[in-house]
């Protein structure tokens, strides 16, 4: 029986995470998630959409949808030049989320993993799954389900058009 | 004959060699090899064999071959081998080589005999793909086999379709039992035997074994999807064996065909000889239709579909690239890359297009039996069965169309006795019409049954609480009839098999729309119901519109785009106008609300539209239109529909997006989400809602009357009813020549007399400075006469009531009093009277001395004063009120009708008693000479008097009108002539009765 390199990392007890920088703040996200890591790319504006969503990218003939993970995480959004894009697949679609640059991939012990302190504001947190003891640093671990919800609006589509 | 020695050697080696070769490739498919390969080498292999067997008199060769060919043959579509008749065709191979060594040998040809006991088919060793074929391949059988069986019903082309189904079944059969669906098998057995008398054309088809043969198609039918669902068809098993019965029943009770017995040579004639002749052909039918198609997945399909967007993305960017390129050879190249992608692209769309007749032609079927089942006699009749569609489409509106049809023969076509009562002939029509228009397909479904009826809906609608009772008096006719669309809605009075169980049309609606298309319902009480469905051709690729706004570049489907309109906003007449706070633009007469694009993204209102241009496209948004003000149009292109995350498209105001051929992102402006947005669609309700008068607008939408406004010399505008108006042309002074006093114009063949407007209502003559005359155009009784006018202005259409009191004049028929202006109406035909008298009426019977042309007479002491009704029938609304205010002036009592129809229904009822009808001929629903004829064959009225008033007034019509029953025919609009044949008719009748 052959094990699968997925799950060989998946059964390890350290967790593989690419880690970038939003404002200064640390962030990973799971490295089997992530498509591809791009640099600056022309974003195409949707007028009416809500502040995070960048606008739309041609990732290659592919429509992306970018994110602004600044405006995701309420930091100070004067937009910056050299920005990257992680580009991840969320709910079927692909969605380039912005950060300011990307670090390394590290690999990390699950029990260093800890649950966001309650005091972080309600909007910041529903998008962090959690958040790593890192020598000197924490990393918030960004959760991609929750963005993922937010991006599937129920029915009632007038609380998404105020912004 | 004989052969030399050498010449057998060399045969034996070269089969010997052949048959190696096919041991070869057989053994390869047991190894799971490439079947088709195999197959293709083995087929060869044996065919050769039985030619070169045929050549060297080996009788006994050729004949074995030839049974495994055959058998082989069967496996041409598959794309496996069960083992045995691997083993099977090993043997054979075998068996070849005694017989090339000159041996005898006994074959059996049977594959169970060997390796299982009989009667055990080895099914499930067939692949679920090749099974999946067999399936697909009985289904289009079933379908090709019924459109035939319908040909033969209707008693044409008996011998040709017969025999087509008589190949498509047995080739079924054969495959049947090959799968191991014996009953299948059975069933088809017994089709093919019952038709094998109509096929040597001694016997004629029966009604009963038609029957019978529909009912076997339904159960092969219902076989095929039992074995997909792989359901227990135990319950079917059962019933085929008592339909073989009645086939076979049916089958020997077929009227003789005598026309045929009657012809000396068949006398002769053994029947067997098309036997013999028959399953060559079949093979050979189907060899060439093999060899011209394939199967392909449909998956396969797609992928390349989404391949052929990149590549036309790539394609786009490339040309971009070397717009700019100064590189001649890149060009070149690039311009070739081009046009082979449009090329392919146009061939790729191809293999997913299936002519629509393949989903229409199965509603022959459904609409006789709907028919028989509920006692009517519908004719469905087809257009446009050839227009193609993308296969998925195709599949998607099966299902609606099937819904709709049924509709119709259920609730809208009457039975034959109440059609009877209508006044409409027996047998309903149900039309389905498909053509292309505008880059959609549109599916028309129209029967001429009982149509729809507004307080029938409304009332069912209050009954389900899909309306308040206080909307009912505001709802549009289309509002109501979307109210069908509604969930949970029916309007049948009781519930049958086959359709009235309230769910349906609302699902119709949503099936459509999910595929992009739109669904609408016009309707005539009486006449009948029209289902109009628009879809687009594909829905991966669509034509659209690249405009610009700010920043940002947008693509509007084609689809919703009805016209641009470039706004010059220094013009008085024709510009942008702020009303409350919002633009309008007035298009033809009628207020256009506007959106400006960049306030719906932005969010800001923009009021001044005080300078420059402005770009207006009108919009189609399902219930009204709107115009869109945009910044900068750029292109048309075909582009490529990319899905959007569902958070943005939550915002309603796109529908997708696409990449340009600069590589540039377009999001792509979902039409009725903007209107939505901009609220237009409330604002368009509610404008509904609060209107003061809404009676009296729903009133005006039935009278406006359209003019042509036309300046002379006069500070009045000037109106010409646009309906008298054959062209407008315009002229060079330097072309007008005079033919004795009279100007005249050479024009086209004929020579047109020009007539001077001024001239004959007492105007000076304007100055003569253009160069230019215009000209309007009018026909009278088939002759053209050209009108000079100072200028041709505009066209008005509105609701303005003619006074015709002032008509003091000779070639005026009054004054139209409008809410800003006065417009005086010239009668073109009485200027052309004076101009040229005897191009006056011809009357068939001279109507009495006082008809003298007298002028402008004062009618009222003219004439006797007879008290009467009269039946006015006319579908124009200036006629209709020029022709009642002339007869009521006169003391008769008019009642109006809109059209022969509506004039019939008048009729009808008891209540109501005419002394006199009048009527137009051009009407719709019902027209003249129609009603003529329905009023004559009407046993209370086929005395009643009928006057016909109708400017078609060439000895044609005039003679057909007094055929279809009128007293008199008239030319419109003369008063003194109409009002004395009135007189007259009613004073006759008088006296008769």
């Amino acid at each position: 029986m052959s094990v699968t390199a997925v799950d060989y990392v998946r059964r390890r007890p350290v967790e593989q995470l690419t880690t970038f920088l939003i404002d200064g703040h640390l962030f990973g996200i799971d490295v089997l998630k992530i498509e591809e890591v791009t640099g600056k790319q022309k974003v195409y504006e949707v007028p009416r959409s809500p502040n995070f969503i960048r606008g739309l990218v041609n990732l290659r003939g592919q429509i992306v949808t970018a994110l602004g993970l600044r405006e995701l995480f309420q930091k100070d959004s004067s937009r910056r030049d050299d920005q990257m894009s992680v580009v991840c697949k969320l709910d079927g679609n692909l969605v380039a989320l912005v950060v300011d640059s990307i670090g390394d991939v590290v690999e990390i012990e699950r029990s260093l993993f800890e649950s966001p302190p309650d005091t972080i504001p309600s909007e910041v947190r529903r998008f962090i799954k959690g958040i790593y003891k890192m020598n000197g640093q924490l990393m918030s671990v960004i959760d991609l389900g929750a963005i993922e919800k937010e991006f599937s609006p129920n029915t009632d589509p007038a609380t998404t058009r105020i912004n | 004959m004989s052969f030399s020695g050498e010449e057998l050697d060399e045969f034996k080696a070269e089969s010997l060699e052949l048959l190696e070769n096919a041991e070869k490739q057989l053994l390869s498919i047991d190894k799971g090899g490439d079947f088709r390969a195999a197959f293709d080498a083995t087929f060869r292999c044996f065919h050769n064999l039985k030619g070169a067997a045929g050549m060297m008199d080996l009788e006994k060769l050729q004949v074995h071959t030839h049974k495994l060919e055959e058998l082989l043959m069967g496996f041409k579509e598959a794309t496996s081998m069960p083992k045995p008749y691997v083993t099977l065709f090993l043997r054979g191979i075998d068996a070849s080589r005694i017989l090339i060594d000159g041996g005898d040998v006994t074959f059996n040809y049977d594959v169970e005999s060997e390796p299982a006991p009989r009667e055990k088919p080895k099914a499930p060793e067939l692949s679920a793909e090749a099974i999946d074929e067999f399936l697909s391949e009985c289904e289009e059988i079933v379908e090709r086999v019924s459109a035939n069986l319908q040909t033969i019903e209707g008693g044409n082309e008996i011998k040709p379709r017969t025999d087509d189904i008589y190949r498509d079944i047995h080739s079924m059969k054969g495959s049947a039992y090959l799968y191991g669906y014996k009953k299948l098998g059975d069933l088809t057995h017994a089709m093919e035997s019952s038709l094998e008398k109509i096929r040597q054309e001694t016997h004629l088809p029966s009604k009963e074994l038609l029957n019978a043969l529909f009912r076997s198609l339904e159960i092969i039918d219902q076989y095929v999807t039992l074995v997909r669902s792989k359901t227990d068809r135990s319950t079917l098993d059962l019933l085929i064996p008592n339909l073989e019965n009645v086939l076979n029943l049916c089958a020997a009770n077929l009227p003789m065909n005598f026309s045929e017995a009657a012809k000396p040579t068949s006398i002769d004639e053994p029947v067997s000889v098309p036997v013999s002749k028959e399953p060559p052909q079949a093979v050979l039918g189907k060899e060439s239709e093999g060899a011209t198609s394939i199967r392909v997945p449909i998956s396969l399909l797609d992928n390349l579909m989404t391949l052929m967007g990149e590549m036309v993305l790539v394609r786009n960017q490339v040309i971009q690239f070397s717009n700019k390129s100064d590189d001649l050879e890149f060009v070149s190249m690039s311009k070739r890359l081009n046009v082979v992608t449009s090329e392919i692209h146009e061939e790729m769309m191809k293999t997913r297009m299936q002519p629509i007749g393949n989903v229409l032609t199965k509603f022959n079927r459904v609409v006789r039996d709907l028919s028989q089942d509920l006692g009517k006699q519908i004719n469905l009749h087809l257009h446009g069965t050839e227009t193609e569609l993308d296969k998925s489409l195709l599949e998607a509106i099966k299902d609606p169309l099937t819904h709709i049809v049924r509709n119709s023969c259920d609730h809208g076509i009457e039975t034959p006795d109440v059609r009877r009562k209508a006044g409409k002939s027996d047998v309903g029509n149900l039309t389905i019409k498909s053509y292309h228009e505008g880059g959609q397909v549109i599916i028309e479904v129209q029967d001429d049954g009982k149509g729809l009826h507004r307080e029938v809906i409304l009332q069912k609608a209050l009954e389900k609480g899909l309306i308040t009772q206080a909307e009912v008096g505001s709802y549009s006719e289309k509002q109501v009839f979307n109210l069908i669309f509604e969930a949970g809605f029916s309007t049948a009075a009781k519930i049958t098999n086959v359709s009235g169980r309230g769910v349906g049309m609302d699902v119709v609606r949503t099936n459509i729309e999910r595929i992009g298309g739109t669904v609408e319902l016009a309707s005539i009480p009486g006449a009948g119901t029209k289902t109009k469905i628009k879809i687009p051709l594909t829905l991966a690729i669509i034509p659209a519109l690249i405009v610009s706004s700010g920043n940002g570049t947008y693509a509007i489907p084609q689809v919703r785009l009805e016209e641009l309109v470039r706004v010059e906003q220094s013009s008085t007449t024709s510009r942008v106008e702020i009303v409350h706070g919002v633009p309008v633009f007035r298009l033809r007469g009628n207020i256009l609300p506007l959106v400006d694009l960049n306030s719906v993204l932005t969010r800001e209102n923009r009021n001044d539209y005080r300078d420059g241009t402005l770009n207006i496209a009108v919009l189609n948004a399902d219930q009204f239109s709107f115009g869109l003000i945009i910044d900068r149009i750029q292109d048309t292109a075909d582009i490529v529909v990319k899905p959007l995350n569902r958070l943005i498209k939550s915002l309603q105001i796109y529908s997708g997006a696409t990449v340009l051929g600069d590589g540039a992102v377009a999001l792509i402006l979902d039409i009725p989400g903007i209107a939505k947005v901009a609220r237009l669609e409330t604002a368009a309700a509610r404008a509904i809602e609060t209107s003061e008068d809404l009676a009296e607008k729903a009133k005006a939408s039935s009278e406006v009357q359209d003019y042509l406004i036309v300046r002379l010399n006069s500070p009045t505008k000037h109106g010409i009813v646009l309906g008298f108006v054959h062209r407008l042309e315009e002229f060079k002074r330097s072309e007008i020549e005079y033919s004795g006093r009279l100007p005249v114009v050479r024009y086209r063949d004929v020579i047109l007399p020009l007539i001077s407007a001024n001239e004959h209502l007492g105007y000076p003559e304007g100055t003569k400075s253009s160069q230019f005359v215009s000209v309007v155009v009018i026909k009278k009784k088939e002759a053209l006469y050209g009108l000079i006018v100072d200028e041709i202005m505009d066209t008005l259409s509105t609701s303005a009531d003619l006074d015709s009191k002032i008509n003091a004049q000779n070639g005026i028929f009054g004054c139209l009093n409008t809410p800003n202006e006065l417009i005086v109406i010239i009668d073109p035909f009485d200027i052309i009277e004076r101009q040229y008298p005897n191009s006056k009426q011809q009357e068939l019977y001279p109507a009495p001395s006082l008809a003298a042309d007298s002028g402008a007479q004062a009618v009222d002491g003219k004439f006797p004063k007879i008290p009467a009704t009269i039946l006015l029938a006319e579908d124009t609304a200036f006629f209709r009120k020029a022709i009642k205010a002339v007869l009521e002036k006169t003391g008769y009592r008019v009642v109006c009708a809109n059209d022969g129809q509506e004039a019939m229904d008048l009729l009808a009822d008891p209540k109501n008693t005419f002394d006199l009808v009048v009527s137009d001929i051009e009407m719709p629903r019902l027209n003249g000479f129609q009603l003529a004829e329905a009023i004559r064959k009407h046993h209370a009225h086929s005395k009643l008097p009928m006057l016909a008033v109708s400017s078609r007034a060439d000895i044609h019509s005039m003679e057909a009108g007094l055929k279809a029953g009128y007293d008199r025919y008239l030319e419109k609009l003369k008063p003194n002539i109409l009002l004395s044949a009135v007189s007259e008719l009613i004073l006759k009748a008088r006296k008769a009765a």
